[in-house]
């Protein structure tokens, strides 16, 4: 099963990298992840509960990344197995590339297989649930960088007048406190601003 | 399959008192997707509430200017019925389609709509007839009762009481079947009702869905070759061994063609 899709996000380049290699950031958009722990720079342990209409399966997996190049993107692999339910393994080639209004231009690849019971009963479904789950993680995804990046907004209202949605940017410093540690957002905000500054008087 | 404590409860009061105790309780009513799923050790609910035994949620009674459906119905029950080929013929002839002869007997409306598998039959009529889902807490309309698939609007221990199905002026169904499974590869249902035309597609995508393109061509020429006209986009829809998302979308305006020519 392949698949390909691509999602826009209102966070620069550098925050939705880092957020890529947020183990917590990554478990909030994982639906049904009950734990991601890191074992090392570029592996993580996973628990996932899987739940596709009457089927619930809690896997365990492995999660590892690789081909590193940031913050242009990496690629990600994952193997779980279900025990009874099956196997399942994984892998998404993500790239990261700039887009209007400071946003970024997340793009994926993805190929799935999925074998044992799983693939025998599901293989009907297969392909709608898989691109459910890239769509819901994608879009949590987003929605979690955008919350932790709150510089995003504030550069793009200095080129264009504030998108309705466009968080003001003291709350989005309040946000951002609570996600990224303070010294990462404050210099990703310090970058951003001078970027714009630059970008309007040049 | 897994242990579970199993609850009979007689009154929907109880069965909502039981899922509401338990840790991860499930409802149970004809069994036909949960039971080959238990079986499989897909899943392992705490508890298992079976809806059979509520009198309740059984029966079929004409009602206004429709018919109304009990959740507990069997599919066999709704095809058998004198009232439904009376008033809905299309739905009584959809569900004598359902399945086998055992997935008829046991399988039930309630059940079918709360799963809402993107090939289900029931969901079709549904959506197609406008119908609306009363629940142990309120109504809900068809348009906003189907959330993708496998997802609704029913909230956790919701219970689905009764399906009311307003009566169409005409109204048909048409199912290309996926012969191992017997669900619908794809399934089409299109109603002429007051409020207008109403095509709505099982089968062919991740979950049941409304066709605006039928629904415009036949609002104008309710005739199969209006139907038969139409061209349906395959973005988004099905691809598997059985058939690409391609061919699905050509069987959607084949299928509504034939359903028309059937409307009655």
């Amino acid at each position: 099963m392949d698949m390909t899709g691509e999602h826009w996000i209102n966070a620069p380049r550098q925050a939705v990298w880092l957020a890529l290699n947020d183990p917590e950031v990554l478990k909030q958009s994982i639906a049904g992840c009950e734990a991601l722990d890191k074992t090392s720079d570029t592996e993580f342990q996973a628990q996932v509960t899987a739940k596709v209409g009457p089927v619930k399966a809690k896997f365990s997996g492995k999660v590892t990344l690789s081909e590193l190049d940031p913050p242009n993107g990496y690629t990600i692999t994952g193997e779980g197995s279900g025990g009874a339910a099956g196997f399942a393994k994984g892998g998404a080639k993500v790239r990261l590339e700039e887009a209007e209004n400071s946003g970024t231009l997340l793009k994926y690849e993805v190929h799935a297989q999925i074998g044992g019971k799983l693939a025998q009963i599901g293989s009907r479904l297969v392909d709608g649930a898989a691109r459910k789950m890239a769509d819901e993680f994608f879009s949590a995804f987003a929605t979690a960088v955008e919350a932790r990046s709150g510089a995003a907004p504030t550069a793009s209202a200095a080129e264009a007048p504030m998108a309705p949605a466009a968080v003001p940017p003291v709350e989005a410093a309040g946000t951002g406190s609570k996600g990224l540690p303070p010294l990462v957002w404050i210099g990703g905000l310090i970058v951003i601003a001078a970027a714009v500054v630059w970008w309007v008087t040049r | 399959m897994h242990n579970f404590a199993f609850h009979r409860p007689t009154s929907v009061a109880d069965a909502a008192k039981a899922i509401g105790a338990a840790s991860d309780g499930k409802f149970v009513a004809g069994g036909q997707t949960l039971l080959p799923t238990l079986r499989q050790r897909l899943a392992e609910p705490s508890d298992m509430i079976d809806l059979s035994a509520i009198a309740e949620l059984k029966g079929i009674k004409v009602e206004g200017d429709g018919i109304t459906i009990g959740a507990a119905t069997t599919h066999t029950e709704v095809a058998n019925s004198a009232d439904v080929k009376k008033t809905i013929p299309a739905l009584a002839h959809l569900a004598s389609l359902i399945g086998d002869h055992q997935v008829r007997q046991r399988g039930t409306i309630g059940g079918s709509i709360a799963n809402n598998d993107p090939a289900a039959d029931y969901p079709a009529a549904v959506l197609g007839l406008g119908a609306t889902i009363r629940t142990n807490k309120r109504e809900i309309k068809a348009d906003d009762f189907f959330k993708g698939m496998f997802e609704t609007d029913l909230a956790e221990g919701e219970i689905i009481t009764a399906v009311h199905f307003p009566k169409p002026e005409k109204a048909g169904y048409e199912k290309f079947r996926q012969p191992a499974s017997r669900f619908a590869l794809v399934g089409v249902f299109v109603a002429k009702t007051g409020g207008g035309i109403r095509v709505a597609v099982t089968g062919a995508g991740p979950g049941v869905f409304r066709s605006k393109e039928l629904e415009a061509a036949l609002g104008g020429n309710f005739t199969a070759d209006a139907a038969k006209g139409v061209k349906i986009s395959a973005n988004g829809l099905n691809g598997d061994l059985h058939g690409s998302p391609e061919y699905r979308a050509s069987l959607v305006s084949t299928l509504a063609a034939r359903a028309t020519a059937a409307a009655s």
